[in-house]
């Protein structure tokens, strides 16, 4: 089967190409991509058998990675499974998933890597990584067999959002995992300092009497996973970077030579604490209403959106808001942007973490964190391309060339011969969340109902349509050629 | 009764003073001072609220504050019934929904609740189709306490504005103490919180939502302008958690000792929301000196949750 995608605007970081122009895929592969120049050529190229999908207004893109999904299968199946996970990756613009070691059982052997690998083959919509245990269980005692799970392929090891509180137990992993080649993914959270967390500490958890995570509980651990990583060489990856210490933590190791990277989800790069409070009436109005002047400073006023996602629309304590870490600050989330700007995050991450009802319709403190963030992804972090607070290219590369460099891999690319991942979004259309049309089975989002603006129309994995809007691009739609 | 039937049809639930304006608080305070006159009769009883079903929602134990809103409940006429968590089944794993479901199907007009878990009672009233009144959600909110502690400074001092109220001790935990900071700011007292930094927390937590209070380690520095002194059980579990050196160096810093007692003027109120640790916040001869109005404070309360109840059903 031939595609020729035409009109759309290129972005492909990996060859640092942002063009206009028409991408032909055949057989699974990127073949060619043409250029406007090219066209007469183009003509002569083309057969007969090729199908026509219009991009016109469109950005084509190679397809996303997540470096951080909870696919939830085998174990629990009640909140995700293979299929809809890699569904709802597919309607998000994402090719490859990296799943996070489920609950129970959990990736720590060979055998459950193996069977996630073979329900993924026959039930997935597109590819998946499996991230293998970094302690049996992940219960942070004794190291899986990291070897065996690096021979069944698994590509990083993690505890997923339990963090590891023994450190000699983390130096040894690190040590460990160095050898074998591949890195520790580390969602930082101090223990102690995190006991009991419901929210992030501040002003909104003592107002609302949630028991807080300071920020000083993560960036205590990143300190002391930095500090690691120094002393063994290891690549360290920092999952979920939530504070402005954070950042300032991973810049500075980096500058140093510490092998760390780290990535950013789109709701800690565009949600607060606020969200927490919902509809309650917010008594000082000072740091948000500065906020809410900087937003208003719209660079595209004319697009006619409002200048921010709405927290108002929440009733109080939606345990929705819950997600790990927690919602942080203005300042944090401030920080983490530029963080992202300049390089020193190397990735966007959803942290995809489907919950069923049960988990979440309940006494907030009590509800299991978690966000079902495939679906939303790109629409949130393209509100800071909208705001103008970031670039689009940057965008496109911190979710393709960013996460495979993580990976040590070479990016998705829609170079000549690569695997023909694309993504078609249209950064420009809004629409309103409803999460009750999620293809994921959670649908645990604080962004019901809000609207957004950036649609995935397409999504091709390995050369075949994964997901395709509303007969998006068909030739019945398309002027004649 | 003052209150005009628009305001009334305006409020539904209870949940905690923040979303109450300063004439709604004088309204429920001035509703109060009937209520109480009701309950000086021989027969304590009114009609008011014949033929409501009002239930008792007791996720965690309080004998106090339960037996508090049974006599409201009655003296107004009302059928109350207490559902205790314990032996129910949400032991069985029911969850806080599905049990006011049930409650709402069974005809209960009005829920009140008292839970462990902060923010509980706005969950209940998404699924409850009548009032819900919040008897003390986790650290959040104690609203009924509130009242009656306005209720109880405005009997004994005349009005609240200008008043400063010193609360003292474990503020960071207390629901008493958030409830207290909005009716009072709202009232217009000057507010003075007191206690070790560790139960109090990072100053700018407090002032970024009540930009009036003001934040204070040292009791005896604070002591002598207040006009009314609120002392805050101190769980002991707090000192093995690590938050104090010891229950001795607590009283000698932040208890309301005799020697305290006697720089206070006669005037200055005591105040506790009881039950007391005597001894360590409070000295006994504290609490029974003639200046406190701890006792008060509970007969108080029987009024002021009569007038909620008639408020909301009314």
């Amino acid at each position: 089967m031939r595609y020729l995608i035409k009109n759309g605007s290129i972005i492909d970081p990996a060859q640092r190409v942002a063009t206009v122009g028409d991408v032909l895929v055949t057989d699974g592969k990127v073949e060619r991509l043409f250029e406007i120049a090219d066209r007469a050529e183009e003509q002569h190229v083309l057969g007969d058998d090729v199908e026509i999908i219009d991009a016109r207004g469109a950005v084509v893109a190679p397809g996303f990675t997540d470096l951080h999904t909870y696919l939830r299968q085998p174990g629990e199946e009640h909140k995700e499974t293979i299929a809809s996970g890699t569904l709802a990756a597919a309607h998000g613009g994402f090719t490859t998933v990296c799943a996070m070691p489920t609950e129970h059982p959990t990736h720590d052997t060979a055998a459950t890597v193996r069977l996630v690998q073979e329900l993924a083959r026959r039930e997935g919509h597109v590819h998946v990584d499996v991230i293998g245990a970094l302690t049996v269980g992940r219960e942070g005692r004794v190291l899986a067999d990291l070897a065996e799970l690096a021979e069944a392929g698994c590509i990083a090891f993690s505890d997923g959002d339990r963090a590891l509180s023994d450190a000699a137990l983390m130096r040894h992993a690190l040590t460990y995992a160095a050898a074998l080649g591949l890195p520790v993914m580390s969602l930082c959270q101090e223990a102690r300092l995190s006991a009991g967390w419901a929210m992030h500490e501040g002003a909104v958890s003592t107002r609302l009497g949630l028991p807080g995570c300071p920020a000083a509980a993560e960036e205590a651990q990143i300190a002391r996973d930095i500090a690691l990583a120094e002393l063994t060489g290891a690549h360290l990856h920092i999952c979920q970077v939530s504070t402005a210490g954070g950042v300032a933590l991973i810049r500075a190791a980096r500058a140093r030579g510490v092998r760390v990277t780290a990535e950013v989800s789109p709701h800690h790069l565009t949600l607060t604490d606020r969200w927490v409070l919902g509809n309650l009436a917010i008594h000082d109005p000072a740091p948000v209403a500065s906020s809410a002047q900087r937003r208003q400073s719209n660079p595209h006023p004319e697009l006619g959106l409002p200048s921010w996602l709405d927290p108002t629309r929440l009733p109080p304590y939606d345990p929705s808001t819950r997600v790990c870490p927690p919602l942080r600050t203005e300042e944090d989330i401030e920080a983490l942007a530029e963080g992202l700007r300049d390089g020193t995050i190397d990735a966007i991450a959803t942290g995809h973490s489907p919950q069923s009802r049960v988990e979440k319709e309940c006494e907030y403190g009590l509800a299991a964190p978690g966000i079902s963030g495939l679906e939303t992804a790109l629409a949130l972090v393209l509100s800071l391309v909208h705001r103008g607070e970031m670039d689009l290219v940057d965008v496109v590369a911190r979710l393709t060339e960013g996460p495979a460099q993580v990976l040590g891999r070479s990016p998705a690319t829609l170079r000549p011969g690569a695997r023909a991942d694309i993504v078609i979004f249209d950064p420009d259309a809004a629409w309103t969340v409803d999460a009750t049309r999620f293809v994921s089975r959670g649908q645990n989002t604080p962004l019901h109902g809000q609207r957004l603006k950036g649609q995935v129309m397409l999504t091709m994995a390995g050369g075949n349509i994964v997901f395709r809007r509303d007969g998006f691009g068909a030739p019945d739609a398309k002027p004649a050629h | 009764m003052p209150t005009s039937s628009t305001e009334r049809a305006r409020r539904r639930h209870v949940i905690d003073l923040d979303d109450f304006s300063s004439a709604e608080i004088e309204e429920i305070l001035t509703t109060a001072e009937s209520m109480k006159e009701v309950l000086s009769r021989e027969i304590k009883q009114v009609p008011a609220l014949r033929g409501r079903t009002i239930v008792n929602m007791f996720y965690e134990d309080s004998t106090r504050t339960r037996i508090s809103f049974e006599l409201a409940a009655r003296a107004l006429s009302a059928n109350i019934v207490n559902f205790s968590a314990r032996g129910s089944s949400v032991e069985k794993g029911e969850s806080l929904v599905d049990t006011v479901r049930t409650l709402q199907a069974l005809g209960a007009d009005i829920v009140v609740m008292r839970h462990s878990q902060s923010g509980a009672p706005y969950l209940v009233a998404q699924h409850f189709r009548g009032s819900v009144i919040n008897a003390g959600d986790g650290r959040h909110a104690h609203p009924t306490q509130a009242l009656l502690d306005l209720y109880t400074m405005r009997e004994h001092l005349g009005q609240i504005g200008g008043l400063h109220v010193l609360i003292v001790g474990d503020v960071l935990h207390s629901r008493v103490a958030r409830s207290n900071l909005w009716g009072l700011t709202r009232m217009g007292a000057r507010v003075t919180l007191c206690g070790p930094a560790t139960l109090l927390g990072p100053p700018a937590y407090w002032t970024a939502t009540w930009p009036e209070v003001t934040i204070s380690y040292q009791l005896d520095a604070v002591l002598d302008s207040a006009d009314v002194v609120m002392l805050l059980r101190l769980q002991k579990e707090r000192q093995q958690a690590g938050l104090l050196p010891s229950l001795r160096e607590y009283t000698r810093l932040y208890g309301l000792t005799p020697e305290r007692l006697a720089r206070l003027g006669k005037r200055v109120l005591i105040m506790h929301p009881g039950p007391m640790n005597e001894g360590v916040e409070i000295s006994p001869e504290a609490a029974t000196a003639p200046n406190a109005v701890i006792e008060e404070q509970a007969t108080n309360g029987v009024a002021v949750r009569m007038a909620l109840l008639y408020r909301l059903a009314g």
